[in-house]
């Protein structure tokens, strides 16, 4: 069993690999579907289809026999709030992998070593300050890029014995910075705001919500994640090298300072930028590559493409179930990414622990 | 000159590891580093292969400085092999070896076909036909170290550094990965732990001891009872290698 698990995974040819990815994006697309059409208020399919196209070629092409509640719950609520999920997710993967070539440790992601609560204090002091307000629409980005690159110097400054991070040093470092930027963002808020206003903005920022998601914030997600991702695609093949540690990476050609500045930089970026659209939403650059890296290998030019898509799916799905299983409530986020992700988290810091040993 | 090492003084937290070494290696030459644990054989050749800069001092390739050379030029005048190292993310052998070509390759003009018969022809090199599509996480120690090996080769330099190539490996894989190496048209500097393998392939060995170098020579003029005495404190005596008529160093335990 185990030899033949071996031989097919991970894919070594193009083609299953050509066919994993058009599978996943065929799954994408359903999960799409299927969010757009499940939540408190659910719609049919019929509907759904008809004020798509009507918006799309801007006229009336089908008669309009909804009512415009229904027409916005579709067209400003739900599908800008799938396409958030879906960037957020592909986003978070893409910081995760970043995060494991920068410290060659599995168990690195931008939640477990406290960039995105550091990230989500720096939102919050910006909105309950209103510091850095000279950066008008874009101060809360500011401040959540801030705030990732404070706590990403802090953690991996602790992380680090004699240019090695190891797994335990790696998640106890996560835990002193993630504890201390959550313990401020809490203070941030209780501080300024009063009732049960105080603790919904802390279960938003500290657990993650797409609720707020909109056209104009999902606009400048897109392309911040774009601006990320071309860059890191182009880089691929330093990553891989990268990966084998920072002597091997040297001795084969790599320019170790300016590719790690160059990872820390737009890691801290796109955290800053997804924690300001969805607050803290853990666990997924944890989870996603890993599985990811199990069926398309370790090659980054076929990491990220892969993990992007099984990324965005997996937190579209996620937050279906996350506006479904206690609805008309909604579950934060947060809750569902972690009930997937901490039993990983802990088979992975066993796995890691076997390794050291053996 | 091939390698000219000029004065490299080099401290590991205000302790100098590295005191004021200086050496020449010859094109063509294979040269052996010999030292005690902690003589800092290894912070030496690291200030050379630039993954330690050095305090003070420089380093020559063919009389250019290397430090002012940048990372892909400076690989494809210089490949290393190091110690087998962790590595925690598994790739086949084939993608293993690949990565020694990384100096060479260009995003968007780079011969697939050659660069992948350069691959294969350095694994068959090694010994490891057929292992191409093996997991290297899966290898004995010994295959691991002859992946290295390629991955080394194919980086086409002409100056090749070993920083303890042979470690833990039996004795049949150190000779084995040195037989390699010594085929190669290569200039060779290696830290070497083992005396008669060091006598039986270096055209030259340097020792080492205490961040210093305290000579070098032939493998004739080096391995006499009173200097490896001074290295290494321990007694030997020398005879000659009946086949290889190099010096063959027996050692005389004092119980």
């Amino acid at each position: 069993m185990a030899k033949l698990k071996v031989r097919l995974f991970p894919i070594q040819k193009r083609f299953p690999f050509i066919m994993f990815c058009m599978i996943m994006v065929v799954v994408t697309f359903i999960s799409f579907i299927l969010a757009i059409r499940l939540g408190s208020v659910d719609l049919n399919f019929e509907t759904i289809g008809k004020v798509i196209v009507n918006k799309i070629t801007g006229r009336n092409y089908y008669r309009v026999d909804w009512t415009e509640g229904i027409e916005s719950i579709i067209w400003s609520i739900r599908i800008p709030r799938i396409f958030t999920a879906f960037v957020v997710g592909a986003g978070l993967t893409l910081c995760g992998i970043l995060m494991q070539a920068l410290t060659k440790n599995p168990l690195a992601d931008p939640y477990i070593l406290g960039i995105s609560q550091g990230a989500s204090a720096g939102a919050v002091l910006v909105i309950m300050y209103g510091v850095l307000s000279i950066f008008n629409g874009y101060s809360t980005m500011v401040g959540a890029f801030i705030g990732a690159v404070v706590s990403i110097i802090l953690a991996l400054k602790i992380a680090t014995i004699r240019n090695k991070v190891t797994a335990t040093q790696l998640v106890l470092a996560g835990i002193a910075v993630s504890a201390l930027f959550s313990a401020i963002t809490n203070y941030m808020i209780y501080h300024t705001r009063t009732g049960s206003d105080k603790v919904k903005t802390a279960t938003y920022w500290l657990m993650g919500s797409l609720s707020g998601s909109s056209w104009e914030k999902l606009i400048y997600g897109c392309i911040a994640f774009i601006v990320c991702l071309i860059p890191i695609l182009t880089l691929s093949k330093s990553l891989d090298v990268l990966m084998l540690g920072d002597d091997v990476a040297v001795t084969v050609g790599v320019n170790t300072d300016r590719l790690k500045l160059g990872i820390i930089i737009v890691a801290t970026l796109l955290t800053g930028v997804i924690v300001s659209m969805s607050g803290t939403i853990g666990f997924v650059g944890l989870i996603i590559p890993h599985i990811t890296r199990s069926v398309v290998g370790t090659k980054h030019s076929r990491l990220i493409p892969a993990s992007v898509l099984v990324g965005g799916t997996f937190l579209v799905i996620a937050d279906i179930i996350s506006r479904t299983i206690a609805a008309p409530e909604e579950l934060p986020i947060g809750v569902v990414s972690a009930f997937f992700g901490a039993p990983f988290f802990l088979y992975l810091i066993r796995k890691s622990h076997k390794q050291l040993g053996g | 000159m091939k390698l000219d090492v000029k004065d490299i003084k080099y401290s590991i937290e205000s302790k100098l590891i590295v005191n004021g070494v200086s050496l020449g290696i010859e094109e063509g030459s294979f040269v052996g580093l010999v030292g005690p644990n902690g003589c800092g054989k290894s912070t030496l050749l690291k200030n050379i292969y630039k993954v330690y800069k050095p305090d003070s001092g420089a380093v020559f390739i063919d009389g250019e400085e290397l430090a002012k050379m940048n990372s892909r030029e400076t690989a494809k005048r210089m490949s290393v092999m190091q110690q087998e190292n962790n590595v925690e993310f598994d790739m086949t052998v084939y993608d293993m070896v690949m990565i020694g070509r990384f100096a060479h390759q260009h995003m968007f003009k780079t011969d697939k076909i050659a660069e992948r018969e350069i691959v294969i022809s350095a694994i068959k090199e090694v010994g490891l036909e057929g292992y191409e599509d093996r997991s290297f996480l899966s290898l004995s120690g010994g295959e691991k170290q002859r992946t290295l090996v390629a991955r080394a080769l194919v980086q086409k330099a002409s100056l090749i550094i070993l920083d303890e190539p042979t470690n833990h490996l039996d004795i049949g894989y150190q000779y084995q990965i040195m037989n390699i190496l010594k085929k190669q048209n290569l200039t060779v500097f290696s830290s070497i732990h083992d005396l008669n393998i060091a006598s039986c392939y270096c055209d030259r060995v340097v020792f080492m001891k205490s961040g210093q170098i305290v000579g070098a020579g032939t493998p004739q003029e080096m391995f006499v009872p009173e200097k490896i005495k001074h290295l290494f404190g321990v007694d030997t005596k020398i005879t000659q290698n009946p086949v290889t008529k190099k010096p063959n160093i027996i050692f005389i335990p004092s119980v």
